[in-house]
Order: C-alpha cells, then structure tokens, then sequence
C-alpha cells in the first residue's frame, strides 16, 4: 500500500509543480545543437565537381551531371531519401556541400524533395547561424591520407 | 425517520407553470429530465475531450490542447464535429442490432442512474422509495451493453472484453451494493433524499464548527471499500482490464468508430460521473456543504469531479491488476470485507438502537 | 573495474581452456580440414556430424553458448559457420564450419544440441538456402512464406518480380486452428502486427485456453530492410557506418561499435585512446537511452496507456539525447564512429559539454528514485511481475540469451567486462546481475544499469576534462579505400544495450564485404518467449515481452 500512495505523490508532485517540459513547437523554436545535421546548402563557388561526395553517398542520395570537359551541369540532391549521415560534408574538400541545422522542410510529393542546385544554394541558415565554425576543431580530423590510393576522379 | 416532503424537480417545474392537468406532468417531467440530462452531458462534454486531456498532461509534465480558445476549450466543439464526421465503419460479420444497441445502452443506463439522484438546489428528477437500489440497478445494465457489443463485434478481442467487463461487473457489484447496504442500516430508508437528509446531522461540533454526519466520517472503511468496488465498478485503473488498451487493444470498443465511439465514451464519462454521485449521496452528503442550500448543485458539481479527478490520478500511477488477480480481490478480499462491515455495522446499528 | 575485481574473477572462473589442436583431437576423425579465423580457430566438419561435434564441444570443453550461425555461399560450395563461445569466458571462442556442396545444400541441424540453432538455422534456410536436416520447424522466418528464391543465394534474381495474389497468402484468420485437437476450446488469437504492446511490427500467434497462453509462436520479419545485404554493397571505410545506428534504433551507438570493432579486427586498425574514451561515453549514454525508453514502454505494457512514467522516462532519455546530439549532430541516428576513431573531438567550449553531463547525472539519482517509487516499489507492479515471465538461466544459455535478459536470469556475462574492449576495463564498475529469473528481475537490471552506465560517463568525463590538450586524437591514420586481404573472416561482438551484438566478416580483396553477418541479441532473446510465457496469461505474456524489450529494428534486420 506504501508503494501505491508513493506512486500517487510522485505523479501528484509532478501536477502541481507546473512545470513542463514540452515545448510549444512552433511557437518556441527548439535548441538545435551547431553541429545537428539538417538540410543541405551547396555553394557552386566553391564546388570543384570532383564527385567525391557522390562516391560516398551510402544511398545514392547524390547524383552529378557533367558536360564533356566535367564541367558541373547539374547537382541534384533527393533530400528525402537522404539519411543526415554527414559523410559528403565530410569527403568535401571545399566545404561546397554543407549540413545546415535546418529541420523544417515539407512537400506534397516526394518528388518535391530531390532538389537542384539552385534549390540547395536557397535553403537557409537556420536562425542565421553558419554552421561552419561549429566544425573548426577537426575538420581536417578524417582525412587518414593513409597508403591507400585516393580515387578522385 | 419520517421521510421529508422534498419536492423534485418536475414538480417545482409544474408548480411554475399557470396549467394543470396530466399533460403539464408530463410535460414538466419532460422538461426536467432534458435539463437534468443536458447539464450531465455538458459535464461529460468538458471533462472527456478536454479536462482529461489537460489532467493527463499536468501528471506527465506536458502542455497539451491549447490551440483554440482560451486554454484550449473550444478544443471541445471541434472535436466533436471532428469526431461525428468521421466515417461510421461496420465490419462484416456483426451481429446487429445487438452491435448498434450496446453503444446506446451504456449512455442511457448511466444517465437513468441520475433520476434519482438529489443533486442540490431541488434538482431532483425522481423520488421513489426503492431510490439508491434504483440507482445501482440502472448502472448495472451498461454490462448488458457491454456483453453484447463484446459479443456481437465478431472479434476476438472484443469478446474477451465484454468478457472480462461481465465478470468485473458480476465481481464488484457485490461488495459495492453491500457496502451500500451499510448505509442503509444507518438510515433504514432507501430513498436518496432520506440519506442525504440524515447526513445533514451533526456528528461532532469542535471548536464551534460542526461536523455533519457524513458517512465518509461515520465509517471511514466502508467509505474506502465502496471507492476501490466503485473504480472496478467504472473500469478504471487498477481495474481496468476489460479495456486494457495494451493487451485488448481497448477490448469491447475495438470495432467502434465515429458516432457509436462517442456514444460508448460519452457513457463512459457519464458512469464515472454517476459513480461519484452515488458515493457522494452515500457517503458524502450529496450536495451538502458550506453556504446556502441554493449552492447545492455547485457542490455536488465538485463532488463529482473529485471523484472524476481520483479516477486519473489513479490512472498516471497505479498499474493494471491481471485478470485472475482481479477476480481475485473481488471475490476473496473485497466481498469478505464488505460482509464483515456489513455486519459490523448491523451489530453497531443494533447496539445503538 | 575496480582493481580488487579482476583478481577475484581470475579465483573464481579459472576455466579450462585447451588448445587449438587438443580441441581438434578431440573432435576426432569428425573434422576435414582447418581454417584460420581472426577471433578464433575454425574446424572444417562433415556435413553429418554436426551434432556429434557441438555436443562434443558443449559438453567436453565447455563450449555452451552458441553466439550466431552464419550461412554464405561460395562458388563451390554452401557453409555454415557456428560460432561458439563460453558463457563463462567469451574470450574463448571456437568456429565450427559445415560445408555442404551447392548441388544438395543440406548439412544436419544443430538444433537438438543448442534450442537458439532453431530461428539461426531458418534465418539460414530463408536467406542463403540451406537445408537442415533434422530441424523441427524448418520454415522460412524473416520472409514471407510465398517468396521464390534465397536473396542472398548467388544465383537469386532480384529482377524478379515476388507478386503475390491475396488467395495465395496464408491467411492468419482464416483458420481458427486448435491447440488439442477439433474438440478443444482453445482460440488463435493474432497480436499484431498491429498491436499497443508489441513495440513495433511483431506477430505473434497466441493460442488461448480461456485467458491462458496455451501456445505461442512469434512471428517476426516485418521489419526486414536487408541490412547484411545493404552492408555488403558499401565500402568498409564510409558507407556501412551509418546503418548499424538503424539495427536497434532505441540504444544506436553501441551498435556502431560492434562494426568498428569487428572491421578494426579484420583491416587490424588501431584506436587511439582518447577516441576510445569518447566512444566509452557516447556507448554509454546511449545505453542510458536504450534503457530509459525499456522501463518507460513496459510501464505502458504493466500500466496502460495513461501511465505517468512513460512521459518521465522519455523526458530523461530527452536529456541524454541533447548531450549526445551536442556531441554528434544527431539525436538517433549519431554515425559518430569512423574506423580507427570518431568523427568528432567534444563541442566547443568544453567546460559547457562537461557542466551540462555534469548536470545530467547530477540528477540522475533524483530521477531514478522517482522510478523506483513509481514502479519498483509498486506492490501491484510486483504481484503482477515477480514470478511471472520465468526464463532459468539454463534455459537462457541454452537460447543464447544475452544482456539485461541473461542477467536477470542471474547468468553473469557482460562482454564490457568479460571481453573488454574500449575502456571498460580501465573504469571501475560492476556488472548487475539479479537471481529471481523473472520480468521483475530484468526490470531491475536495467534499472540499475542505468547508474553503472551513469558512472562510467561520470569517470569518462573526468578522464576527457584531464587529457593532455597535446594527445587528443581522435582517428588513427586509416587509408581512405580499405581493401582487407581475401579470405579474411572475423566474428566480433560488443555489449549493447539488448545484449550480444555480433558482426561477422567475410573479406575478399574488394573494398566492399563478400559476407557481413549481423548477429542480433533481441533475435536470440525473443526466441524465449514460448520459454516464458506458455502457461501464463495473456496480460504476463504482454509484461514478458516488454521486459525482454526487443526492437523490431534489430530482431529482423
């Protein structure tokens, strides 16, 4: 029976506190740590079309087209199939693909989320924060040059 | 105990009005159930998509509906044109009408148990001598609601509820109308207005406040017995295995949608309600309490959401008992200490008298 | 671990261990040939002799846990690899493999010697194609029972279109079968795929007798997203680390270890300590998680639906996920191992990171004693759980139980300490054990792992706030395409939060697996179930199955 009534005054406690620890969502923008994986901005100034982050791409989230001379034509990135894994920020030695911690995205149809280049150029900061300084202390941390061979392509 | 001449509510309404004649009776009784049941459903109407959703919430921590009106309330509205619009499906293979007919009983069974209950300020619908045995019996048929909505859903589930709900019900009426009975060897009358007119007596005046002879503070134990026999009575937890959303998937109410989901929740709702009326009228009461007799319904209002408010703190901290436990304390535990108060209290009642 | 533990334990299980060729001698004229494993030595056995050899092997040497079974096939040939272990020191380990020839792929069952080869031997009759002979129940166990072909055959077209009509398909409701005969009044009901208490899409067939689990049979692979596969076609270095975090989705980073940890043993790459100490952390916040949402979701199971607990257990396993989501990025799916490291050194400003875990486990006991007031102390929650749901510890070796479910059967076997790995062995805690064999007994393992997990951050953290700034590496130098030597093949587990979590590796030259072999500890606990439940009622069975707290994720892969 003690163990019943303890039960009821924790629950009881936690009624008459007040306190809550939900958030109004829309209304109350949550805290988004600098280093979470959001969307994908991409900056055509910096990109060299090497290729490298479609190479690593787990689920060929990534696809590139190039003209003749491998000059980028195309830069297309299905941000719904992708899985936030990081991996072509991490490959990219430019820094021309970036996660953003931008969350909030919708679309009708599927289709609506493979983007174009210029799509990804457009998706915004979230809360104007570039997220590149949260990177800075190991960005150079995976590259491992190592024996291996290094396939650029 | 000579019985009061307390006027019920159809007869005040009568009284008002300038005709006379068999029709104005009717007419007036007609008037004073709709009231009656008007204001029960505007209780169950707040309490179900609203305040158990905000109760709930506080216990959890949450924040919960407060979108549409202050605080949330007009949550109430659009959720029952949310919930009406929804597409009434009926499976293939139930047995109607027995299937159409639980939902409607369980609503009208409940509120049925309201006639007789004196709920203040002259709200009463009906006064009759066999009053509280009257209440209990109209509860009781919400299990024949229950058993055949179970049975004619054509699901195995729901048979297992309707199942389990006959043999809660079957396994906690008893204690609960004996400890009822309890009462009525204190006020020897079955007549709701009798045992709230008793309760008005002083028991104890210390330091110049009396304290009326409520039965809560006569006989403590059978006031406790009758809580624990009312939660299995109205399925909540730690009773609530007929529904048991997480073995039964909700049990006998599996295979309702829209208007017939409303209906068994709104009966629901209403039961909850009618079992903190009647231990309100037993033991508590019934509308008594500080001010004027005008208050009456104001506070048997609050007695009734006390008890409803008890129901889901018991739900945020209590776990569910298995159903041979369950059977169990009914029929080991609860019954024999209901008898053994029963008679407790005759010897008492003996003595005294 | 303290440093009185490792004496005591060498006093008190000195088992025996013989040598590579002792074993071989005693396995006699029953083995062809011999092999050489990265973990363990391996023994090439006739087809038919399988049960003379494992039970030689389980009851001469002691060899009485059967981790996995893996099946693959070669050009020439089928095989299946058992790999067996001791309960009492996992570091000894033994391979068994059968080679059976591809034109008549059928090799003897192991399934009267070890219960768990059972759903291992049909997980590899479904997905690879051999048969067992001898198996009670040879069926297929993650697909359905209509699918043409072995996906991971090599033959298997995956062009090949697997409709399906609806009359073909077994209809669970169609026939109402009876557990004794026409005349019995036992009931099949079905509980899910679709159900409150089955903690994703799980089925399992329950007969009823009244309210009494008269039979029951879980039915799993609803969840089946070809994980092994999905990891055969990445490379090693990048593309298989994101997925294990999908294995069990609700405790994901130890599962990224249990990768590293069998690549790093096939490529031999080396983890620097610092990097070591960061995945000690991360692995056991995670597992704090993985815990949380255990205790929360069988309070939904014991409570119903309105139970307080759940909302107070998600709001810790909340407070977990911000740190390590400043740690990582994500708040699930972190993919912050890399081989050879992590990918991440602590977020700037450190001392913020340390106050913040600091904080956390600052009021961690506060949180734990509202637990233990609100469900251990329950008198109702022990009457419902104490002596139900009763798994003894014989028959949780015999399935290969492992984790929480092992330990609160009283088998004292954590792989953190009994085949240390990281810096577990380095940290002082203890291993939770409890005797009573029942859902009470594995509810509260868990609940106090939770603060063996919360010491081991708290030392980690104290180790991280001292690390000289000058040594702190956090990846060794990996080359950027591995390509380990063919014919490697590795079987390594890791303690994650549900238990045993193996991977097996076959390399062959490219840089991508020929074989990789998921070995799932909810798949081995779930078997239980029937252990547990047969006998009980339907509202035990529901308690069981949370407190063996499977994730579907993981069971079917």
């Amino acid at each position: 029976m003690i163990g019943l009534l303890k039960g009821m005054a924790t629950t009881m406690k936690h009624a008459l506190d007040g306190t809550t620890f939900t958030v109004e969502y829309p209304d109350v923008a949550p805290e988004v740590s600098p280093r979470f994986r959001g969307v994908h901005k991409f900056s055509q100034e910096r990109c060299i079309w090497c290729r490298q982050c479609e190479n690593v791409c787990p689920n060929d989230t990534i696809q590139i087209v190039q003209d003749e001379q491998r000059n980028g034509e195309q830069y297309n990135l299905h941000i719904g199939q992708c899985i936030y894994c990081r991996l072509c920020e991490e490959v990219c030695p430019v820094d021309a693909i970036l996660l953003t911690q931008n969350f909030e995205f919708t679309a009708d149809t599927k289709d609506e989320f493979v983007y174009n280049k210029e799509q990804l150029k457009n998706v915004p900061w979230y809360k104007e924060i570039d997220p590149l300084n949260a990177r800075e202390p190991d960005r150079g941390a995976w590259v491992g040059e190592g024996e291996g061979e290094v396939d650029y392509q | 105990m000579t019985p009061l001449q307390v006027q019920t509510f159809p007869e005040a309404i009568a009284a008002m009005l300038p005709w006379s004649g068999l029709w104005v009776d009717v007419l007036s009784a007609l008037v004073g159930t709709f009231l009656v049941a008007n204001f029960l459903l505007l209780n169950t109407a707040v309490a179900g998509p609203w305040a158990k959703r905000k109760i709930t919430a506080a216990f959890t921590d949450r924040i919960s509906v407060n979108r549409m009106g202050p605080a949330g309330i007009l949550t109430i509205p659009a959720d029952a044109v949310r919930l009406l619009s929804k597409e009434q499906i009926i499976p293939e293979g139930v047995d109607r009408p027995a299937w159409d007919m639980g939902p409607i009983l369980i609503p009208f069974s409940a509120l049925l148990g309201f006639a007789v209950i004196p709920m203040g300020s002259g709200i009463q619908v009906a006064d009759p001598e066999v009053g509280i045995a009257f209440a209990f019996a109209a509860s009781s048929i919400a299990s024949l609601g229950l058993i055949m909505m179970g049975y004619a859903s054509n699901n195995k589930y729901s048979l297992m509820g309707g199942l389990r709900a006959v043999a809660s019900n079957i396994a906690y009426e008893i204690p609960l109308v004996v400890t009822g009975v309890s009462v009525i060897l204190f006020t020897g009358s079955l007549r709701t207005s009798t045992i709230v007119a008793e309760q008005a007596q002083p028991l104890v005046t210390l330091w110049g406040v009396s304290i009326p002879q409520w039965f809560a503070f006569v006989n403590p134990f059978a006031f406790a017995l009758f809580t624990v026999a009312n939660l299995a009575e109205v399925g909540r937890n730690p009773f609530d295995i007929p529904e048991a959303p997480t073995e039964l998937v909700a049990g006998y109410q599996t295979e309702y949608s829209s208007a017939y989901f409303v209906l068994i929740y709104l009966g629901e709702f209403i039961h909850i309600f009618l079992g903190g009326a009647i231990a309100a009228t037993l033991f508590l009461g019934g509308p008594a309490g500080p001010g004027p007799a005008a208050l009456g319904i104001v506070w048997f209002t609050a007695k009734i959401w006390a008890f409803y408010l008890f129901t889901q703190w018991a739900r945020s901290a209590i776990p569910r008992l298995r159903v041979d436990q369950f059977i169990e304390i009914g029929w080991k535990g609860m019954l024999v200490l209901s008898f053994a108060n029963l008679v407790l209290t005759a010897v008492i009642v003996g003595v005294l008298a | 671990m303290s440093l009185e533990r490792p004496d005591e334990r060498e006093e008190e299980t000195a088992v025996e261990e013989r040598s590579a060729d002792e074993i071989g001698e005693l396995l006699g004229d029953n083995v062809i040939g011999r092999e050489e494993h990265i973990n363990a030595p391996a023994y090439v056995i006739r087809p038919d002799a399988v049960q003379e050899t494992l039970s030689t092997l389980k009851s001469e040497a002691g060899y009485d846990h059967l981790s996995c079974v893996t099946a693959q096939e070669y050009e020439d040939r089928y095989e299946s690899i058992y790999h067996l272990k001791k309960y009492d020191d996992p570091t000894q380990e033994v391979s068994v493999v059968v080679p059976t020839d591809r034109e008549n792929p059928v090799s003897e069952s192991a399934e009267p010697v070890f219960r768990t080869a059972d759903w291992h031997e049909r997980e590899a009759y479904d997905l690879v194609g051999i048969e067992y002979d001898d198996h009670p129940d040879l069926r297929r166990i993650l697909l359905p029972d209509t699918w043409q072909g072995h996906p991971l055959s090599r033959d298997y077209d995956q062009n090949r279109p697997q409709v399906v009509t609806l009359r073909e398909h077994a209809n669970p409701l169609q026939e109402d079968y009876k557990a004794g005969g026409q005349d019995s009044d036992t009931m099949l009901l079905n509980i899910g795929p679709h159900h409150p208490a089955t903690h994703g899409v799980l089925h399992v067939e329950t007969v009823l007798d009244g309210e009494q689990v008269a039979n029951i049979d879980p039915d799993i692979g609803y969840l089946h997203r070809c994980e092994e596969q999905m990891c055969q076609n990445g490379t090693y270095r990048h593309q298989i680390m994101p997925y294990p975090d999908r294995w069990d989705y609700t405790a994901n980073m130890p599962n990224e270890w249990a990768y590293a940890r069998a690549a790093e043993a096939l490529a031999d790459i080396d983890v620097p300590e610092y990097a070591q100490v960061l995945r000690t952390m991360g692995s056991e916040l995670s597992r704090m998680t993985g815990h949380f949402l255990a205790l929360s979701t069988f309070a939904l199971d014991v409570y119903g639906d309105f139970s307080a607990i759940f909302m107070y257990g998600m709001r810790d396993r909340e407070k977990a996920q911000n740190i390590l989501e400043d740690l990582t990025g994500q708040r699930m799916m972190y993919n912050y191992f890399r081989l050879g490291g992590v990918v991440w050194d602590l977020p700037e400003p450190r001392e913020e990171f340390f106050e913040k875990t600091r904080d956390f486990l600052e009021d961690l006991p506060q949180a734990l004693e509202e637990y233990h007031d609100l469900i251990s102390a329950n008198e109702i929650l022990q009457m419902r759980t104490v002596d139900t749901g009763v798994l003894p510890p014989e028959v949780a070796k015999e399935y290969g139980a492992t984790g929480p479910v092992a330990r609160g059967s009283g088998v004292d076997y954590d792989l953190r300490r009994d085949d240390p790995y990281g810096y577990y062995d380095e940290l002082d805690w203890d291993v939770v054990t409890e005797d009573g064999c029942d859902n009470y007994s594995r509810l509260l393992v868990r609940m106090r792992e939770v603060e063996e997990s919360a010491k081991i951050v708290g030392q980690c953290i104290d180790l991280l706030e001292e690390w000289p700034e000058d040594d702190r590496t956090i990846q060794s130098n990996v080359p950027r395409t591995l390509k380990p030597d063919d014919d490697t093949e590795v079987y390594r587990a890791v303690e994650n939060a549900k238990g045993e979590l193996g991977v097996y590796i076959r390399a062959d030259g490219t840089d991508k697996p020929a074989r990789f072999k998921i070995r799932s500890p909810c798949f081995s606990n779930l078997q239980t179930l029937p252990e547990m439940s047969t006998g009980e009622y339907v509202p035990d069975m529901i308690a069981s199955l949370g407190s063996l707290d499977v994730v579907l994720g993981e069971v079917d892969r």
